[in-house]
């Protein structure tokens, strides 16, 4: 694998060209009535493109009036990219059409796939990492590129299990991903410190080996200790080592947008901003972080995705 | 490693995640049909074994989907009760697995599953067996809600020039449309009233069985669930294509076996009702 450690990086542009955007967060229906009463109080927001497509109630009304006041992304849990079944021609033109109306800063996904056969789990399955899982996976990069007419943002998943046909690390791949295809990487830190406790590797080897120029945004978020594994809940607040992660990728970075993913037992909006802001003490050296939160609880769910369906209705 | 491998070891992880049964049952599912044991597939390390990394995809699928599904129909939960809910919930995402990018399809089949799986036989008598129906009638009901708040309503509507006048109906060139949201429904049960109970968190009697006629729209972006009478609607279904009001009126009035002036007067007081409602919009 090539060497793409920050002194190789010299001359290349950042994030792709792509704008920091400062702090943001996730837009969430339970915030809805605060946000379309109040100033936003974020830089930025990241939408979950599935939420939006086909939808024209007044989810959509407050996403005009948010992307009317501030930068959105859209961050999408649906285009499978590392699946074996072909591509969703149909999603894809959706995802387009709203990439028309939002005309977001860029457009993410996971590295992952989430059904085979038809069937969509709406779990982010984790791929076999090899060389012939790259190049399936780099193709359908490039043809979700063209078709979009943008580069993709890609996102590190958390996970819960390794395959024995996996022989590149997920750094690795993520890295040659992003030099062959040329898309972004969305690096959540708090994927890394979950799958790092699961498999046993250093997250901070992994956050170091990425190649920075390419990182175009970072998640934030708080995951549960369920014993013997994390699981990737977005229902606590970060965690002190999650901090650590976040200010060394910051520093490698030169840095980078920041989202905080908060989805099962949401705050209210100041509350979320609050957890948010605390992003600005992790840069200045102090960890406003507190340690894992234990859960006796064996249901600990991982990407939680009940909230996309709360009520929306004003 | 063949994107032949990586395909059989999709399928082989989809089932593991997706089968009925518990883990044993799915693994043992999977081994049959793709010929793979966790073992064969997934590495084991720090102290975690195949068996137990792939239960935390097993089991978050289930947790995940159901969870949605409880968003998605608060009154049904909040009438059978969790446990029962809980039951039919996971058997209908057993069998019958997401296949749509988003989760607003999720549940869209949920109603019928009911209707299929609902217990029959001589051993329920005529109340219980009646009784029986509702689940699956609550079920369509918040459904057809969900949908009415994701569909194209009347919100970005220019407003009109002029107010309706009373007597504009009488007039040439008036043409009306349902609005994009409008869902009707039939029902074998009276569930506005349940509805609205259910919505402020009371825990409402079940109503008797009774042939219901129910109009679900959209105003101001807020569903509305309201009970209607034949002759509107037969009215409303008739502008479920733009259609010229008087024809509509006629075509309501057979629909509805009355008498097309009547239906005329009645469309005269009801129609700036229906508008309002988010039921209609005037086609200019």
């Amino acid at each position: 694998m090539p060497d793409h450690s920050s002194a190789g990086q010299q001359g290349r542009p950042p994030r792709r060209g792509l704008p920091n955007l400062g702090l943001g967060v996730g837009l969430r229906n339970q915030h809805f009535a605060y946000l379309m009463s109040h100033d936003p109080e974020v830089d930025w927001f990241e939408i979950i493109s599935e939420n939006f497509i086909d939808n024209y109630g007044y989810a959509r009304r407050v996403l005009e009036r948010v992307a009317a006041a501030r930068p959105v992304v859209m961050h999408g849990v649906s285009l499978s990219v590392g699946s074996t079944d072909p591509l969703d021609w149909d999603y894809l033109k959706n995802l387009k059409a709203l990439a028309e109306f939002v005309r977001p800063a860029w457009v993410s996904d996971h590295l992952c796939w989430t059904g085979v056969a038809g069937v969509n789990t709406h779990d982010l399955l984790p791929v076999p990492l090899n060389e012939e899982s790259l190049r399936h996976v780099a193709e359908r990069v490039r043809q979700v590129q063209d078709f979009m007419g943008r580069p993709l943002v890609l996102e590190n998943p958390s996970s819960y299990l390794e395959f024995k046909d996996s022989t590149i690390s997920e750094w690795d791949f993520l890295s040659e991903l992003a030099r062959e295809t040329g898309c972004g990487l969305l690096l959540d830190v708090n994927n890394v410190y979950v799958s790092s406790h699961n498999h046993g590797f250093d997250p901070e080897h992994y956050v170091r080996s990425l190649p920075h120029e390419s990182v175009v945004q970072i998640h934030i978020a708080g995951p549960t200790d369920c014993g013997r594994y994390l699981v990737d809940t977005h229902d606590q607040p970060v965690p002190a080592p999650v901090w650590e992660l976040y200010r060394l990728a910051q520093e490698l970075t030169g840095g980078v947008s920041t989202l905080l993913e908060w989805d099962a037992n949401i705050p209210d909006f100041p509350r979320l901003v609050a957890e948010l802001r605390k992003a600005e003490a992790a840069l200045r050296g102090e960890n406003p972080g507190a340690p894992v939160r234990k859960s006796l609880a064996a249901a600990a769910v991982s990407n939680p995705v009940g909230f996309q369906l709360a009520p929306s209705d004003e | 490693m063949s994107e032949q491998r990586l395909s059989l070891l999709q399928h082989w992880m989809k089932a593991v995640v997706t089968e009925r049964g518990n883990l044993d049952e799915k693994l043992r599912a999977a081994a049959l049909r793709h010929g793979l044991s966790a073992e064969d597939v997934v590495a084991e390390r720090r102290g975690l074994c195949a068996r137990e990394r792939l239960g935390i995809y097993a089991g978050g699928y289930v947790l995940r989907l159901l969870e949605c599904m409880r968003a998605d129909f608060p009154a049904l939960r909040g009438f059978v009760g969790d446990p029962v809910f809980d039951a039919f919930a996971k058997a209908y995402i057993i069998t019958r697995p997401p296949r749509a990018p988003s989760l607003y399809h999720l549940g869209a089949d949920f109603p019928q599953f009911l209707r299929e799986t609902k217990p029959s036989g001589e051993r329920f008598d005529a109340g219980v067996s009646a009784m029986l129906d509702l689940p699956p009638e609550i079920a369509r009901v918040e459904r057809a809600r969900a949908e009415v708040m994701r569909a194209r309503g009347a919100e970005d509507d220019p407003p009109p020039a002029e107010p309706l006048s009373p007597f504009a109906i009488f007039g040439e060139g008036l043409t009306v449309e349902a609005t994009g949201c409008l869902r009707l429904l039939e029902l074998k049960f009276p569930l506005v009233d349940f509805l609205k109970r259910s919505d402020r968190g009371e825990r409402p009697d079940p109503p008797a069985p009774r042939a219901t006629l129910v109009a679900v729209g959209r105003s101001n972006y807020r569903v509305l669930v309201e009970e209607v009478v034949p002759w509107q609607f037969a009215f409303l279904k008739a502008c479920e294509r733009p259609a010229p009001l008087y024809e509509a009126v006629r075509d309501a009035a057979r629909e509805a076996g009355e008498e097309t002036p009547q239906v005329l007067a009645g469309v005269a007081v009801w129609l700036p009702v229906a508008f309002n409602l988010g039921f209609l919009r005037r086609v200019v």
